[in-house]
């Protein structure tokens, strides 16, 4: 027995500084923009960059509509292939791999021969369109993992009895599930939402041949162009990845008593 | 509308289940009209599906078949056979492989630590919260991570020099290189493998072991005959996703060296920035080499997961 | 046509129009100010704030003309890259699509050829030298500089002074150019430098030259390819970068020191490179596109430009008429750099061009291995 805990450990121990070390000497690189000491101006430079505030704020803005186009078309349609069409549920499913499968950068440059203005649908043919072209990008990234979490938060209540006993008392189905199947797994969508975020947040490829002022193409920019505030900026998005899939673990133990309600 | 929505109705009858056990007064009617609801429901997915996932992709393969005046040709399929785009190619694979194998044997003797190794409680789960960070921290703030890691200037480099008095870049080792990518890579990978393994050892029932301890056999005997066959599809089955992983991804590689660095994506992306080629239909050709070769990835993944998936249940 | 000849020559014959032109412009302007606060919006493409100061010069139109909004897209395009963005416009007249760009002289006429650009004659056309124009308005040289090798000194020791030294093992690792030699005319540019320092006539023969030099480097392990910009250079991922000097200067600049920096040109091959503008053949915002030109041309736009270590087009015409700050004069690189620069004509230019980008794959091949 000792010995299998001794080879765990090492393992353990080399893995630890794997991970680690990256961290750390980011970390120190982001301190080191004057020259023999350590400082924070690095950070103080990103901060007061008015650039950063714009795309940082555009990226927030564009994944919170990506999350709540996404909750639009996933919850409904999880929620009637569990309750009423469990034949859809292979399609359904092979097409949320699809992202997996599909490499954004080939998504976007379809998007951008199909949607141009002399198509159909010229999404790109105005800021606004494009915008919203990259909301949609996002979904679709986000798919998989929207749909995961979704399907998960359903797996746990029982949306049958739910679904009947709501209809039963005179609800109509858009009734049922925003009023009461929605509530109770809210605490899967806000997993799936910040999950979402995690992705979408610095995301380059699509942002960045879209054209749209994103946080993404603007890491990018200041990853070429300056020495030590790369490093800061890794750090923060460090920090607000580990907000995020912070923010899910915390969800996840409310979860339980959510589901508690409808036993 | 109508006509169509009840010919489903009729086939999908049998397959539905619950709701027709509540007592109503006409049941066909209400039924009939709830599964209308239920096609109106998965409708805006499907609609999503194929307008922003399915159809871009196939313009994309029809896009290959076309030349500048919009006739059938085979020629940009052709014209990708040159040594520079090959070359990207196989480099894009080498990379990835290297980078999805390596992450698969380090993510599952990690996980197999973690989970079967007699650690602590604790660890366990800041190990799996940990991966579910580092799997999402890919893209550009990754390359920047490795750049202060171990590029000229890095931490390591630099401790290396001055405490060790060994010059990593004069060795000849290069964070730009075939090397320094995979192993830049194998920070998400690694992470992705535990994610997607640690169900599958918890999946290996302790009384496999007991059993088997009780008929004799060694650890040893006990990995060979029965946990590795166990996890084997498993194994393979993430290899192929991990690839499919890393032969998309475009953003580490791109921060790190620009668009100089000759991957598939990277090419991709320079030629409908720039048109590098010198060859617009190329762009076409170049996304469905890529397109074939994740979707093959992708497919081995489904195909052996779905087979493995009856052992673990 | 020697270029440099006539940008010395110009200063003569620009004084001479330079006295009647701001009274007409001046009436002119308001009116075109007007109707470009009515489309709202300017789209550039491929403006580094700190290349040749076009920070501060944005930030000055932006002041002068408020109302306008300018939607700057892709900063790191190549020159390459901002032809291409035009032909994408062709079909898409969104947001996507620049209204005016800013590319290495020998894209101009090609440009012009292909449709792709629209004639307008800044109301300071006069004070344009001949040769650095096109005679029916579609492109206008901007701005010139020489190439020069930004170096790292904490990392490298003996500061490189020529192309051939570059190939020493000294330099293992540690040079790469600033731009994507299939795109970008700044790295274009570089690789016929390099072989106009071997002795090879410009034009071709210096771009088959070049290629060499760099496939030779490349074979050396000296060639690192990396995009060099500022970044690269100071975290050492490649010490040494091929630039042009206004790029390296400000650079250093904005390394305050940290990492210690110097720009060399280098002594076997002086080259010079001039930059145009032109507004796009499908630009969605004419107006606005028509009067940042009236802006970039204007004292104010090319002072601008000059603060950013840049020889604007009408320097000889300002310095004659005695309106450049002499504090911004004395910034600017030495003058004896200038003095031995060659200007490539745009043959030559043109030629080296299609030779170095077609075959930059084949011949140098410079990957991740």
């Amino acid at each position: 027995m000792k010995r299998s805990k001794l080879w765990a450990w090492i393992t353990f121990g080399v893995a630890v500084a794997y991970f680690l070390v990256p961290l750390l000497a980011t970390f120190e690189f982001s301190l080191r923009i004057r020259r023999g000491t350590y400082s924070l101006d690095a950070y103080a430079s990103v901060f007061s960059d008015p650039r950063f505030q714009a795309t940082f704020g555009y990226s927030l803005l564009v994944g919170l509509f990506a999350i709540i186009v996404g909750i639009f078309i996933v919850v409904p349609a999880a929620y009637f292939v569990r309750l009423r069409a469990p034949h859809l549920r292979p399609l359904i499913e092979f097409v949320t791999l699809l992202p997996l499968i599909i490499p954004p950068i080939i998504l976007v440059f379809g998007y951008i021969r199909l949607y141009n203005t002399s198509s159909i649908l010229p999404l790109t043919g105005s800021t606004f369109g494009t915008d919203i072209l990259l909301v949609l990008a996002y979904v679709a990234l986000a798919l998989p993992y929207m749909y995961r979490a979704v399907d998960t938060g359903l797996r746990t209540i029982d949306v049958q009895t739910l679904t009947e006993a709501a209809t039963i008392l005179g609800a109509n189905q858009m009734v049922i599930l925003a009023r009461v199947i929605f509530p109770n797994i809210i605490v899967a969508v806000l997993s799936g939402a910040f999950l979402t975020l995690a992705i979408v947040i610095g995301e380059f490829t699509i942002a960045s041949l879209l054209n749209r002022p994103a946080f993404g193409p603007y890491l990018q920019n200041v990853g070429a162009n300056r020495a030590f505030e790369p490093a800061a900026l890794a750090v923060i998005s460090f920090v607000i990845t580990w907000g995020a899939m912070g923010m899910i673990q915390l969800l996840s133990r409310f979860a339980p008593k959510t589901a508690a309600l409808t036993d | 509308m109508t006509d169509t929505s009840s010919l489903v109705t009729g086939s999908a009858a049998p397959v539905s289940t619950g709701a027709t056990g509540s007592p109503r007064r006409n049941p066909l009617a209400n039924f009939a009209r709830s599964q209308l609801g239920a096609y109106l429901g998965v409708a805006p997915f499907l609609i999503f599906a194929v307008l922003f996932l399915l159809v871009p992709t196939l313009t994309l393969v029809a896009g290959a078949f076309v030349d500048d005046a919009g006739h059938f040709t085979f020629q940009n399929i052709l014209d990708l056979g040159t040594p520079a785009i090959l070359n990207s190619y196989w480099i894009s694979i080498r990379v990835s492989a290297a980078s999805a194998i390596l992450g698969a044997v380090f993510g599952l003797i990690i996980a197999l630590a973690v989970i079967r190794g007699r650690l602590p409680e604790g660890i366990r789960a800041a190990v799996l919260t940990f991966s579910g960070v580092a799997s999402n921290f890919a893209g550009i703030p990754l390359a920047f991570a490795f750049l202060s890691t171990l590029g000229r200037l890095g931490l390591v480099t630099v401790i290396l020099k001055t405490v060790f008095d060994f010059d990593m870049y004069k060795a000849g080792f290069n964070l730009l290189s075939f090397s320094g990518l995979t192993l830049t890579y194998l920070y998400f990978q690694i992470p992705l493998m535990i994610l997607i393994i640690a169900p599958a050892i918890d999946g290996l029932k302790k009384e496999w072991s007991e059993a088997a301890s009780t008929l004799g056999a060694t650890k040893t005997q006990f990995w060979r005959y029965i946990g590795l066959p166990v996890l084997w599809p498993n194994l393979l089955g993430t290899v192929s996703l991990l690839f499919a992983n890393a032969f998309g991804a475009i953003a580490t590689a791109y921060a790190l060296t620009g668009s100089s660095l000759n991957i598939v994506p990277i090419l991709l992306y320079a030629q409908i920035r720039g048109d590098v080629l010198h060859n617009p239909g190329l762009g076409a050709a170049l996304a469905l080499g890529m397109i074939v070769i994740t979707a093959f990835a992708n497919v081995i993944y489904l195909v052996i997961r779905s087979r493995a998936e009856r052992w673990l249940k | 046509m020697n270029l440099k000849k006539a940008l010395a020559a110009s200063t003569a014959l620009v004084s001479v129009f330079a006295v009647a032109a701001p009274a007409f412009a001046q009436t002119d302007l308001t009116a075109l100010y007007e109707a470009a606060k009515t489309e709202g919006q300017l789209t550039t493409i491929a403006l580094p704030h700190d290349w040749c100061g076009y920070g501060a010069v944005i930030d000055g139109f932006k002041a002068k003309y408020p109302g306008i909004t300018i939607n700057e897209l892709n900063p790191d395009a190549g020159s390459g890259d901002e032809i291409e963005a035009v032909k994408t416009s062709k079909g898409n007249a969104g947001p996507q699509s620049p209204d005016v760009i800013d590319v290495g002289l020998s894209f101009g006429p090609s440009a012009k050829a292909d449709g792709l650009i629209q004639a307008y004659k800044v109301s300071t056309w006069d004070s344009i030298p001949d040769s650095a124009k096109d005679a029916d308005g579609f492109w206008y040289g901007d701005y010139y500089g020489v190439l020069s090798f930004l170096v790292n000194t904490d990392i490298v020791s003996k500061v490189p002074t020529s192309w051939a030294e570059l190939k020493a093992s000294d330099y293992a690792n540690s040079f790469a150019l600033a731009g994507d030699p299939r795109a970008a005319n700044q790295a274009i540019s570089a690789v016929h430098a390099a072989g106009l320092a071997t002795g090879a006539a410009a034009g071709a023969d210096a771009a088959k030259a070049g290629l060499a030099f760099f496939a030779d480097l490349n074979k050396a392990s000296n060639f690192v390819p990396v995009i060099g910009k500022a970044a690269a250079v100071a975290q050492g991922t490649t010490p040494i970068v091929a630039a042009w000097d206004y790029n390296a200067l400000a650079w250093r600049d904005g390394f305050a020191g940290n990492p210690k920096a110097e720009v060399v040109v280098p002594s076997d091959a002086v080259v010079a490179g001039v930059y145009v503008q032109a507004i796009s053949a499908y630009a969605p915002h004419l107006n606005a596109a028509k009067l940042w030109m009236e802006y970039l041309y204007s004292d104010e736009g090319q002072t601008g430009w000059l603060a950013g270590y840049c020889h604007p087009i009408r320097f000889n015409d300002m310095v004659a008429r005695k309106v450049v700050p002499q504090a911004l004069l004395d910034k600017l690189p030495p003058a004896d750099a200038y003095a031995k620069a060659v200007f490539p004509t745009l043959d030559e230019q043109a030629a080296a061009k299609t030779e170095i980008t077609g075959q930059w794959d084949a011949v140098v091949g410079a990957n991740v291995q």
